[in-house]
């Protein structure tokens, strides 16, 4: 089969006019709460998973992968001109972003910015053509242990790539994992902590737990803080860049996009971690580290490139190997399942125009996004300036109406007030409830997996240990775990999310 | 005198304490069996002593070394989302989409400081004319924007 072949199909699928709009609209909304500070991805996402069950799942998946990518593109113009993090990515870019700003760059920094992310897109989606398909036929090598091996080593990057106290992200793993075990046990047919619920003998519904802990959590600590009137730092000035900035900014694009391609494959990766270690390289790399918090223009390239890159390869696990390696892919597994698809390497056997067009949308709507946000700059600023007591009634009616609206029980909606109060104490006590949301979905396939494989083996334990490939994956995790009880590594790991 | 020196850790510890003592008594009767022919019971036992042991761990290193505080809480703003979406809960089927909208609209906005009542019913009337809009002739969902059902 010949990649430019499956590409051309793929952009026949993703090109008619209806998936066309679900790009546009994924990306506008994307690119809208990338702007706005406050709403992030994983909130906006789960938010929207109501709407999709009417669409296609093609349309479907391209608009909530828009979403995903449009808000790296955003999140940058609030950082430039308002040195508030607009995206959780973007808060490097705040740093000499802002700066630039404040010498009166900041239009040449958001460009700057909008053109590295392009670049980076289009790599990015060059490198999932590419190596997804070859990732996915090893994958078909593989059996339960594999996959239970390579579950275990995703949820221990996403322990080791968490912000903040290890320990206690280990402990929001569990805590997951223990909330996925909620419902009917396959095997024996037992149910167990359902307290007699009968919605929850299907498990936890994934929708209003997401919403809970992501959107209401959210706006409840942000509520917790003072509100102001969010002033704009300095004009926006022209959009080009001058001979030296581009000069500068070339490698640093170039770093970043391999840098934040590599990080987004690797489980617990994605778009945060890549912008951090980029800004960080960047640093190290520079001839002139002074410039560096005094608006130099690779400190915002590299960053922008890098979470924009990650924010797309961390698709590649999700759609070769059906493993989530962020609470985003962990949300857009969700979204397959209301649409019937099970997430894992048939995708691309069995729905070739689901892959190739999904693959072929992020192309094309990264093109929209350059356009979304260098001409249209100005309406994302007025926007702005929206008050925050007029947007989250505006979340909380969505959120409500959705979770409601997928089952028509008023169950979902109260248990959606019950994660939401979860959600917010989890906040106050730094408890990053990313890793929960990643136990959660990977519990029940764990658990799964282990039984099989235990099947398998006639119930001998070293089958993990004896099949090549699933004993590399738990050297790997092994390796892992033994980076974070190394001091050395916890220290550079302090300071990385420290900058 | 015990003095709790890093006061998220010390409570995160005890609420992950909470959880697994739960999970380990409304466990209590689930078969457990072995690793090699796993219980509905197993993982559920020892993730459930798992988490326990975490949350004694950093609640106890909560005691030992210094730490962030808790921030503190505004009551309002969380009482009235919560209110907001438990209202929502118990009126979509009595009283239909668009009343149960515009009410928690309102509900909503009283959980900001800098609220304004004109404001807040011009919104709440916004919201409830756009999520007929949305929900019911767009998405086509099968929702009464009005009803009587008591």
């Amino acid at each position: 089969m010949d990649v430019f072949q499956n590409l051309a199909a793929g952009f026949g699928a993703a090109a008619t006019p209806w998936n066309l709009l679900f790009c546009l609209f994924g990306c506008l909304i994307g690119t809208l709460i990338g702007v706005l500070p406050g709403i992030g991805p994983i909130a906006t996402i789960a938010m929207l998973l109501p709407i999709t069950f009417g669409l296609d799942p093609l349309g479907a998946l391209i608009m909530l992968a828009g979403i995903y990518y449009g808000a790296q593109y955003g999140g940058s113009t609030t950082a430039i001109l308002m040195r508030l993090p607009g995206e959780s990515s973007s808060v490097v870019t705040c740093i000499d972003g802002y700066q630039m700003a404040l010498k009166g760059r900041a239009g040449s920094a958001l460009a700057i910015a909008a053109g590295g992310s392009f670049f980076a897109g289009c790599v990015a989606t060059v490198l999932i053509a590419a190596f997804a398909p070859i990732l996915a036929s090893f994958a078909e090598q593989f059996r339960s242990p594999e996959y239970f091996a390579l579950m275990l080593f995703g949820l221990v990057a996403a322990v080791v790539l968490a912000n903040g106290s290890v320990i206690k992200a280990v402990g929001m793993v569990i805590l997951g994992l223990l909330f996925g075990l909620t419902g009917t046990e396959s095997q024996s047919g037992m149910v167990r902590y359902t307290f007699g619920v009968p919605e929850l003998y299907d498990g936890i519904d994934f929708v209003p737990l997401a919403m809970g802990l992501f959107g209401f959590a959210e706006i409840m600590t942000n509520l917790d803080r003072k509100e102001g009137a969010r002033v704009l730092a300095a004009k926006i000035g022209s959009l080009l860049p001058t001979r030296e900035e581009l000069h500068r900014s070339m490698p640093a694009v170039l770093r970043g996009t391999t840098m934040g391609s590599l990080l987004g494959i690797l489980p617990g990766g994605g778009a945060v971690m890549s912008s951090f270690a980029a800004y960080t390289l960047e640093k190290k790399l520079s001839k002139r580290p002074q410039e560096f918090g005094h608006g130099a223009v690779e400190g915002v390239a590299g960053p922008e490139s890098a979470n924009n890159a990650g924010a797309q390869t961390s698709f590649i696990p999700l759609l070769t190997l059906g493993i989530p390696s962020t609470p985003v892919m962990a949300i857009m597994v969700g979204a397959m399942t209301i649409q019937g698809i099970a997430p894992g390497t048939a995708i691309i056997t069995d729905r070739p125009d689901l892959f190739w067009g999904m693959i072929a949308s992020m192309w094309l709507g990264n093109l929209m996004l350059v356009i979304i946000n260098l001409p249209m700059i100005g309406i994302w600023v007025r926007l702005l300036q929206v008050p925050y007591r007029l947007m989250f009634p505006c979340i909380l009616v969505m959120c409500c109406v959705g979770a409601y609206s997928i089952s028509s029980s008023t169950f979902l909606v109260t248990l959606m007030a019950g994660f939401a109060l979860l959600g917010y104490v989890f906040a106050k006590l730094g408890c990053e409830a990313a890793p929960f949301l990643l136990g959660f979905v990977l519990g029940p396939l764990m658990e799964e997996n282990f039984r099989r494989s235990m099947v398998l083996s006639f119930g001998d334990p070293s089958i993990f240990v004896v099949r090549p490939i699933s004993a590399t994956i738990l050297v790997a995790t092994l390796g892992l775990v033994l980076l974070i009880v190394l001091p050395q590594f916890r220290k550079t790991r302090d300071v990385a999310f420290q900058e | 005198m015990i003095r709790v020196k890093n006061p998220q850790d010390f409570w995160a510890g005890l609420l992950f304490i909470a959880f697994g003592a739960a999970a380990l008594w409304f466990g209590r009767d689930f078969p457990v069996g072995t690793a090699m022919k796993m219980g509905p019971g197993y993982l559920p036992l020892y993730l459930s002593w798992g988490v326990v042991g975490i949350g004694a761990f950093v609640t106890l290193r909560a005691l030992a070394i210094e730490g962030p505080a808790v921030e503190p809480s505004r009551i309002r703003p969380q009482v009235f989302i919560l209110l907001a979406i438990v209202v929502f809960g118990l009126m979509i089927e009595r009283f239909g989409l668009a009343p149960a909208v515009a009410v928690i609209a309102l509900i909503a906005s009283f959980a900001s400081y800098e609220m304004k009542i004109i404001e807040s019913l011009m919104l709440a009337a916004g919201l409830a004319a756009a999520s007929i809009l949305l929900f019911i002739y767009l998405l086509a969902q099968s929702m009464d924007p009005w009803a009587w059902n008591i």
